[in-house]
C-alpha cells in the first residue's frame, strides 16, 4: 500500500481568537477526555489500517491544549494505525501559551520530530487585538524549550496586515523570527474570514487594515529577508532552509491523498474529500455509536481535479507541470501577457508580480 | 359538434387575483384534472411557474353536462396577466366570445381589471363578473360589486360569487357560463365583418391565436376555426403568406393533448403542419383551404408593437449564428419579439431587439439563456425616439449610441403611454408627486369608491421604462396598480450621455435622458459603474459627458493583489468553489479594451433612476 499523509485534527482551544474560523471550540472539562477516546476509536477501527504513514500533523485547534498523555495516546494509535516511513515528517502545531519545556520533551519522546509555533506576532498589542493567549517572550521561550527537548525541524508562524501594523513593526517582527534560528517560516496575510468576529468589525469600518499597497510591500519585505537569512520560498506563503520543507503541507499542494481524524477533519482518499462531522459532541455521538462521520463529501471529477491541480501548483514556486494540468491555452496567454505567469519547458509558475495575483491567474488559466 | 352547445371563453383579471386557481377549479370539477395534479395547471412553463405568472396561454377544452342535461364543449383560454402582455391578451379575446372578470373580493378593482376588461368589451366579448376570494375573513363583496359597476359601467348585481380555492361557487359559474356566454354560431359585434354566418361549409377560415415550437413537431398553432372546418391531411394556406402545408396532425388540449380527425366551425383546438420557419404560422394570420381558399382574411387583430428595446450581445463572439438561431426560435413562441443585427464597437456583433416591456424583455433574456444555453450582455433599454433633423428629414432611432450629433438635430419626439393608476386616497399625493418627478402630465381623477381613486397621466415611456412600478409599489405600500397603453409621440428636450472608459467612448453605455435630468443621471451612473466594475490591474477612469463637455467622473484604484490565505487539506474545496465562482463571474465580462466590464455594468442606467 501507498504510504499516505495522516492529519489529525484537535479541535480545542483555550480561547477563540478573533480572525479564526477554524473548527476550534473554547470547551473544557469531560468532553474532551471524551473527544480523545473517540479519536482513538476513530483511528483504531479505520478503514485505511495498515497503510503506511508518509507524514504525520496535528493541528487545530491547539494541539499542545491537550495533556501530554493524552497526545502521545494519540500518536501511537496512529503509528499503529499507519506504521511511519523511515524519515517520516511527524509534526505539531504548538500554541506558545499551551507548552512548557517538559511538554515538549515528552512529546519528543512520543515520536513528534517537527514542530509548528503560533507565533503571529511579537508584539504584545498584537496578540491582544488578535485574541492569542500567549505573549511575545513566550515565543522565544517557546523555541528554546523545543530545540532543547531535541526538535530540529521547527517552523514559525507569522501573520502581517494585522490591524494598525506599520512596515516598520513587520520588519521587525521578520527579523525577531529570523534571528530564532529556526528551519521553517510561515508568512501569512491576514484574511478576514466571514462568521468571525473581525468580520463583523470589518464590515463596520473598525479594523485600521494597512493598503493593498502596504499589504503589497509587506510580503516583498518577506520574501525578501527570508531569502536573505537563507530561506528558500517554496510555496506562496512559506519558507524553508534547503530539505527543510514540509513534506505533509506538500502533500495537499501536490494533490496527493490525506487520510483525517477528529472532529471537522477533511480526508481525501481517491477521488472522494469528505468532511468529519465538527462539533466535538456530535463526533462523539457519532463515533460511540458506530455511525457515518461524514458531513459533506465531494466525488472529485477530472474537470474538478484539474481546476485543483492548476490552483494548488500554482502556489508552489516550481509551479505546475503544463502537461498534466492543461491549462486553458487562452488564459495561460493572457496571463503571460500580463506578467503573472512564466513557463520554463513543461512547467508554468507565478512570477514575483503574478504572486500578488495568485486567483485572478487560476481565474485565468484554469 | 353543433355549435350552439360550444362556449368559448377565457378569464380576464388582475394579477394575483385567482385566476389560475380558479383555472384549475373548473378543470378539477370538469374533470379534466384530479385534485392531485399539479396546481396551476395552464401555467406551464417553469418559467411561468417560478414568477407565478402566465406568460403564454393554452387553450384547454373541457367537457361540461349542464342541469339542461346536454353535453357542453368548453374552450377555456388562458390570458396572460401583466401589463406587458396586453397584446396577447387581445389575441387571445379575439378568439372568445365572453370573459369571465374576475375580482378579488378582499381586493376590489384594480389597474389591470379595467385595462382587460376595457379591452373585452371592446372585442364584443359577453363579460360575466366573478367575485373571488368570498371565503377570506376581510372579503368585501358589497364594494367589489359598487367598483366593478361605477369603474367598468357593469352591471354586477348578478355577479357570481366564488371561492376558487374551496370550489364554493364554482358550479353556479359553470351554469352561468352556459346560460350567459352566447355560441360562436354568430359573428360577433365590431369583431369579424359583418356578412355571411359562419358554416361548416363555408371556406375555411382559422384564426391563429398562438403558437408554440415543438422539437419534434415543428410549429404547434392554436387556432380558432371561425369558418368552415380544418381536417387532418388537407392542405392548407397562410393567407398572409401564401405559404401552403399539409395538416399532418389536429387536435386539442385537455390539458393533454387528444388527437381529432377536424376542427369545425366555433371550435378551438391545434394543429401541426410541419411548419418549420419563422412566419409559417404568424400569430394573428388567417388560416385558409389551399384548394377552396377564402376571399377575405379576418380582422380584428392589433400587431404586437414593440415599445422596449435594447441590443442582444453574445459574451462570447463565437455564439453570434447561435443567438441569431435561438432568437428566430424564441420568436415562433412570442409574436411580439422583434429584432435586427446591430454592431457595437464594445460588444461587437449582436441585435437590437424590440419587446413590449421590460418583464417581456427579461422572459426572453432568461429563456435565451435557460433554454439554450447562451451568455448574453444587454444594453440598456431604451424606446424609439423620433429625430427630426435641421436638414429636414426625419428619422426613427432606438440605440441611442446612433444619434446624430446634437448640431444636426432640430428637435426630438418621445412616445409616451396613458397610465391608469388606482390607489388609496390617502397615497393620491405620493403618487402625484411621483408622476412629476417622471415628467407626468396630469389627466384626470375618478372616485370609483369613496376611498379609491383611479389617477390618468400621461407620462413618456422612458420614464417608466426604469424603476416606476417598483416606486409605485414601494410608496404606496404595494397599494397602488398600475396599467398603461401607448398614446402618442410628445416633444422634448432630450440629450444624449455617453460614458468613457479611460477615455475611450463606450457606445454600448449612452443614454439619452431629458436636459434637466443629464447631470444628475450622469452622477449616478459614474458612481453605479464604480460599484459595478470590479477593479483592475490599472487605474480606471469613469466620465459621461454631453458631446465633449464632461458632466461626472470617478475613479476605480487599481487592484494590487490577492489575499494570500494558507491553502490546507480542509480549506481546498472551499477556495476551489470561490475560484470556480470568480471564473464563472469573468466568463461573463466583455474586455473593453483592456477592462473588464461585467454584464451588469451595461444595465447601470436602470439602477440609477433616482
Amino acid at each position: 500500500m501507498d504510504p499516505v499523509a495522516v492529519y489529525v485534527h484537535t479541535p480545542f482551544c483555550p480561547s477563540k481568537c478573533g480572525y479564526c474560523d477554524f473548527n476550534s471550540y473554547a470547551m473544557e472539562g469531560e468532553i474532551i477526555k471524551r473527544t480523545v477516546h473517540a479519536m482513538l476509536a476513530e483511528i483504531d477501527r479505520t478503514p485505511h489500517f495498515g497503510r503506511p504513514a508518509k507524514t504525520i500533523f496535528f493541528g487545530g485547534g491547539t494541539p499542545t491544549f491537550l495533556e501530554s498523555q493524552d497526545l502521545a495516546r494519540l500518536l501511537e494509535a496512529v503509528m499503529r494505525a499507519h506504521p511511519p516511513t523511515p524519515g517520516c515528517e511527524i509534526t505539531s502545531e504548538a500554541n506558545p501559551g499551551t507548552v512548557d519545556a517538559e511538554k515538549f520533551a515528552s512529546m519528543r519522546e512520543a515520536g513528534f520530530n517537527r514542530i509548528s509555533i503560533g507565533a503571529q506576532s511579537f508584539f504584545d498589542e498584537d496578540l491582544i487585538r488578535l485574541g492569542r493567549v500567549h505573549r511575545s517572550g513566550e515565543i522565544e521561550r517557546a523555541v528554546a524549550n523545543a530545540s532543547n527537548a531535541g526538535f530540529d525541524n521547527i517552523n514559525v508562524d507569522l501573520m502581517f496586515a494585522l490591524p494598525g501594523q506599520s512596515k516598520k513593526a513587520w520588519c521587525e517582527n521578520l527579523q525577531r523570527a529570523i534571528a530564532l534560528g529556526t528551519e521553517h517560516l510561515s508568512l501569512y496575510c491576514l484574511t478576514i474570514e466571514e462568521n468571525t468576529p473581525f468580520y463583523k468589525e470589518f464590515l463596520k469600518g473598525l479594523l485600521d487594515l494597512p493598503s493593498d499597497f502596504g499589504q503589497v510591500e509587506m510580503y516583498e519585505q518577506a520574501c525578501e529577508a527570508a531569502e536573505e537569512a537563507g530561506f528558500n520560498q517554496y510555496e506562496i506563503s512559506n519558507f524553508a532552509k534547503p530539505g527543510k520543507e514540509c513534506v505533509h503541507n506538500l502533500c495537499y499542494w501536490n494533490c496527493e491523498e490525506y487520510v483525517a481524524y477528529g472532529p471537522g477533519a477533511v480526508e481525501r482518499v481517491g477521488n472522494r474529500r469528505w468532511t468529519h462531522v465538527k462539533h466535538p459532541r456530535l463526533y462523539c455521538e457519532r463515533v460511540e455509536a458506530n455511525e457515518d462521520l461524514a458531513c459533506e463529501s465531494e466525488t472529485l471529477d477530472s474537470k474538478t481535479l484539474r481546476f485543483e491541480r492548476i490552483m494548488l501548483g500554482l502556489r508552489l514556486n516550481e509551479g505546475v507541470d503544463i502537461q498534466v494540468a492543461k491549462p486553458d491555452a487562452q488564459g495561460l496567454q493572457q496571463a503571460i501577457e500580463r506578467g503573472w505567469i512564466t513557463t520554463e519547458g513543461d512547467r508554468m509558475k507565478l512570477t514575483a508580480l503574478g504572486k500578488h495575483y495568485c486567483n485572478q491567474a487560476v481565474v485565468l488559466v484554469a | 359538434m353543433d355549435q350552439s352547445l360550444i362556449r368559448n371563453f377565457c378569464i380576464v383579471a388582475h394579477i394575483d387575483h385567482g385566476k389560475s386557481t380558479l383555472a384549475d377549479r373548473i378543470l378539477e370539477i370538469t374533470g379534466a384534472i384530479r385534485g392531485e395534479a399539479k396546481e396551476q395547471m395552464l401555467d406551464s412553463m417553469d418559467l411561468e411557474r417560478e414568477r407565478g405568472i402566465t406568460i403564454k396561454m393554452t387553450a384547454v377544452r373541457l367537457s361540461y353536462r349542464a342541469s339542461d342535461g346536454k353535453e357542453y364543449e368548453f374552450n377555456l383560454i388562458d390570458t396572460p396577466g401583466h401589463v406587458d402582455f396586453t397584446y396577447e391578451v387581445s389575441r387571445s379575446l379575439a378568439a372568445c366570445e365572453g370573459a369571465l372578470l374576475v375580482v378579488d373580493a378582499t381586493q376590489g378593482v384594480e389597474a389591470q381589471t379595467i385595462a382587460n376588461a376595457s379591452m373585452a368589451m371592446t372585442q364584443g366579448l359577453e363579460i360575466v363578473p366573478v367575485i373571488n376570494k368570498i371565503d377570506l375573513p376581510h372579503a368585501d363583496v358589497a364594494r367589489a360589486k359598487e367598483e366593478i359597476e361605477s369603474a367598468l359601467a357593469i352591471d354586477a348585481s348578478d355577479a357570481i360569487l366564488v371561492s376558487a380555492k374551496t370550489g364554493e361557487g364554482v358550479p353556479e359559474l359553470l351554469e352561468a357560463i352556459v346560460k350567459l356566454i352566447p355560441p360562436p354560431s354568430l359573428p360577433k359585434r365590431g369583431v369579424f365583418e359583418e356578412g355571411t354566418l359562419p358554416d361548416r361549409d363555408n371556406p375555411l377560415r382559422a384564426l391563429i391565436f398562438d403558437s408554440h415550437f415543438d422539437p419534434y413537431r415543428g410549429v404547434v398553432a392554436y387556432v380558432r376555426v371561425v369558418d368552415g372546418h380544418i381536417r387532418k391531411g388537407q392542405v392548407i394556406q397562410m393567407m398572409s403568406t401564401g405559404s401552403t402545408f399539409d395538416v399532418d396532425s389536429i387536435g386539442y388540449f385537455a390539458p393533454e393533448p387528444m388527437p381529432l380527425d377536424e376542427l369545425s366551425t366555433g371550435e378551438v383546438g391545434f394543429f401541426t403542419a410541419g411548419m418549420k420557419e419563422i412566419g409559417d404560422a404568424g400569430v394573428g394570420d388567417t388560416v385558409t383551404s389551399a384548394e377552396n381558399p377564402a376571399t377575405e382574411p379576418l380582422m380584428g387583430y392589433r400587431k404586437a408593437k414593440p415599445m422596449v428595446f435594447c441590443g442582444l450581445y453574445p459574451t462570447n463572439g463565437d455564439q453570434y449564428q447561435e443567438l441569431r438561431d435561438a432568437i428566430e426560435r424564441l420568436q415562433l413562441n412570442d409574436a411580439a419579439l422583434t429584432f435586427e443585427p446591430e454592431t457595437s464597437d464594445a460588444l461587437g456583433f449582436g441585435f437590437r431587439c424590440g419587446f413590449l416591456g421590460l418583464l417581456h424583455m427579461d422572459i426572453a433574456r432568461e429563456r435565451l439563456e435557460r433554454e439554450f444555453g447562451l451568455e448574453l450582455i444587454l444594453t440598456s433599454p431604451s424606446v424609439n425616439y423620433v429625430i427630426f433633423k435641421t436638414d429636414g428629414t426625419m428619422e426613427q432611432i432606438a440605440n441611442p449610441s446612433r444619434f446624430p450629433p446634437p448640431q444636426q438635430i432640430a428637435h426630438i419626439e418621445e412616445p409616451a403611454v396613458k397610465a391608469t393608476i388606482m390607489v388609496p386616497q390617502e397615497y393620491v399625493g405620493t403618487v402625484m408627486n411621483l408622476c412629476k418627478t417622471r415628467r407626468g402630465i396630469f389627466g384626470k381623477m375618478e372616485y370609483p369608491s369613496p376611498t379609491r381613486v383611479i389617477l390618468y397621466y400621461t407620462l413618456p415611456l422612458s420614464e417608466i421604462l426604469l424603476d416606476f412600478y417598483d416606486k409605485l409599489k414601494s410608496q404606496t405600500r404595494g397599494y397602488a396598480s398600475f396599467d398603461y397603453d401607448f398614446s402618442d409621440y410628445i416633444r422634448a428636450d432630450l440629450v444624449k450621455v455617453d460614458v468613457m472608459l479611460n477615455g475611450d467612448k463606450v457606445d454600448a453605455l449612452s443614454f439619452i435622458v431629458h436636459k434637466d435630468e443629464a447631470y444628475v443621471r450622469g452622477r449616478a451612473i459614474a458612481e453605479q459603474l464604480r460599484k459595478v466594475v470590479p477593479r483592475q490591474q490599472y487605474e480606471v477612469r469613469i466620465q459621461a459627458a454631453i458631446g465633449a463637455k464632461v458632466i461626472a467622473a470617478e475613479t476605480i484604484k487599481p487592484f494590487r493583489k490577492d489575499v494570500t490565505a494558507k491553502c490546507y487539506g480542509g480549506d481546498i474545496t472551499r477556495k476551489r468553489k470561490l475560484l470556480e465562482k470568480q471564473k464563472e463571474g469573468k466568463r461573463r465580462m466583455k474586455n473593453i479594451g483592456a477592462i473588464e466590464v461585467p454584464q451588469e455594468a451595461f444595465l447601470s442606467v436602470l439602477k440609477v433612476a433616482e
